[in-house]
């Protein structure tokens, strides 16, 4: 069972969707039993970065999550607001503590980007193949206007350009998330899902 | 490199799909699940759903029907109609749309669209810009009979931070004969939100002509797709063919 977490930030009916669709048994939750119970966690979210932290915060979700994944290594995948959660900082509506699982900072797109959001379909250059092998193409669909900075080059595992070049995707141990929405990316989107929740 | 857009623009009355010229004079085009059904399996980049009656007809979006239309769609949907609280916006979210379109309650209450961008994200909010001319001037076409200038409303909605302006020329909607790309261009430069252009798209050449004269990033078109053969598929061949990148 994937637990996709339920903590009040935007779309997570659309996640759910594209798995059911890969006939993979999930559920929406935040229930503290479900999410230990589960085999995977997807963290999901539109929204701003401090009210992402306050709602897990609210629903004691934190502890919990940081117990699965830190301490258990429970396979994990964050989606769009889901990734940017992982870094220690984030600036939006405020300086924010992040989850801190990822060394790295959450900051504004560049202004050499010149529209903002960087909205719709971009291409993104793998690096690291592990959940991007047999995709059907390379074009994803983005929405955002904050972008993650690791701290260590080597956890990322794609990128895309949009007049700079940004994090797409990271990889560390049992982490995995992307910045692009692979449940709103058709067919290759929902290829990246399926890799990640079938991998060995 | 970011993609241009190709995104079919599905407007309704609350039950069928229809299709206007100059905004007027609605004429039934078919069923709407079918067609987000179809839009699917071809894989358009986004599709936007928008009942243009709600509003005027003071009734909420029928919420089980675009739930249907969400279910068809493996891609973004933008949903409008008659969006007026935020409550409204969450029931819309609920069923999987990731935007909503908003246009009659933001030409009366600004501040509740800075709330919604507040809530929501910036990313959440679409403002349907529809553009009229009158006496050599662009004002935003409404149903209200209010005179609103189009400057100052989107003005407005850029200190808003709205995340995308659906931008309609009136007076081209439904001819087929072009895009007001003198309005498109206009906007475009004078803002830093992304545009989706509509109106006027009836043959593959408007699609170059649009992407060649202007920056915008996205084009909505409803005729082209449902009163001839082309497909977004054949605009995106053509654009590819013209060197504008497109995701295939």
């Amino acid at each position: 069972m994937v637990a996709i977490i339920d903590y009040g930030m935007g779309n997570v009916a659309s996640v759910q969707k594209a798995i059911r669709f890969l006939k993979i048994d999930c559920c929406i939750t935040s229930d503290f039993s479900v999410i230990e119970g589960s085999t995977h966690i997807i963290l999901p979210g539109v929204g701003a970065f401090y009210q992402g932290m306050k709602n897990l915060k609210e629903r004691g979700l934190i502890e919990l999550l940081s117990n699965e994944v830190l301490r258990k290594k429970k396979k994990f995948m964050g989606i769009c607001l889901g990734m940017q959660l992982l870094a220690e900082k984030g600036f939006e509506s405020c300086e924010s503590d992040g989850l801190g699982w990822v060394k790295g900072e959450v900051v504004r797109l560049d202004p050499k980007s010149k529209i903002i959001p960087h909205m719709g379909w971009n291409n993104i250059e793998v690096r690291n193949d592990t959940f991007f092998k047999g995709i059907p193409n390379n074009d994803f669909y983005f929405i955002h206007s904050y972008h993650f900075v690791p701290e260590s080059p080597d956890i990322i595992a794609a990128t895309v350009n949009y007049e700079l070049e940004y994090v797409a995707s990271i990889q560390h141990d049992n982490i995995f998330a992307t910045q692009f929405h692979p449940e709103k990316s058709q067919n290759s989107g929902l290829a990246v899902l399926k890799s990640f929740l079938t991998h060995a | 490199m970011l993609k241009v857009r190709i995104i079919p623009i599905l407007t309704f009355n609350g039950f069928g799909l229809v299709k206007t010229k100059k905004f007027s004079n609605p004429r039934m085009v078919g069923n709407p699940v079918q067609a987000a059904k179809v839009y699917n399996s071809r894989g358009v980049d986004e599709l936007v759903f928008v009942d243009i009656f709600a509003s005027r007809q003071n009734r909420k979006i029928n919420l089980k029907l675009v739930g249907d239309v969400i279910k068809e769609c493996y891609m973004p949907v933008g949903i409008g109609g008659g969006i007026a609280s935020i409550s409204d916006i969450k029931d819309l979210l609920k069923i999987g749309a990731d935007k909503v379109v908003i246009k009659t309650k933001a030409l009366t209450d600004v501040n509740f669209i800075k709330e919604a961008v507040g809530f929501f994200g910036s990313q959440c909010i679409t403002i349907s810009v529809d553009a009229i001319k009158k006496e050599g001037r662009y004002m935003i076409h409404n149903t209200l009979g209010l005179s609103i200038g189009f400057d100052e409303f989107i003005k407005k909605m850029e200190e808003c931070e709205v995340g995308e302006f659906v931008l309609n020329s009136v007076d081209n909607d439904g001819m087929m004969s072009g895009f007001d790309i003198e309005l498109i261009e206009y906007v475009s430069e004078n803002t830093k939100i992304p545009i989706i252009a509509a109106g006027g798209g009836g043959e593959l050449g408007h699609y170059s002509d649009l992407f060649t004269k202007t920056s915008i990033g996205a084009v909505g078109s409803a005729s082209i797709f449902h009163f001839t053969q082309f497909t977004p598929h054949d605009i995106k061949m053509e654009l590819a063919s013209k060197g504008f990148p497109v995701r295939i």
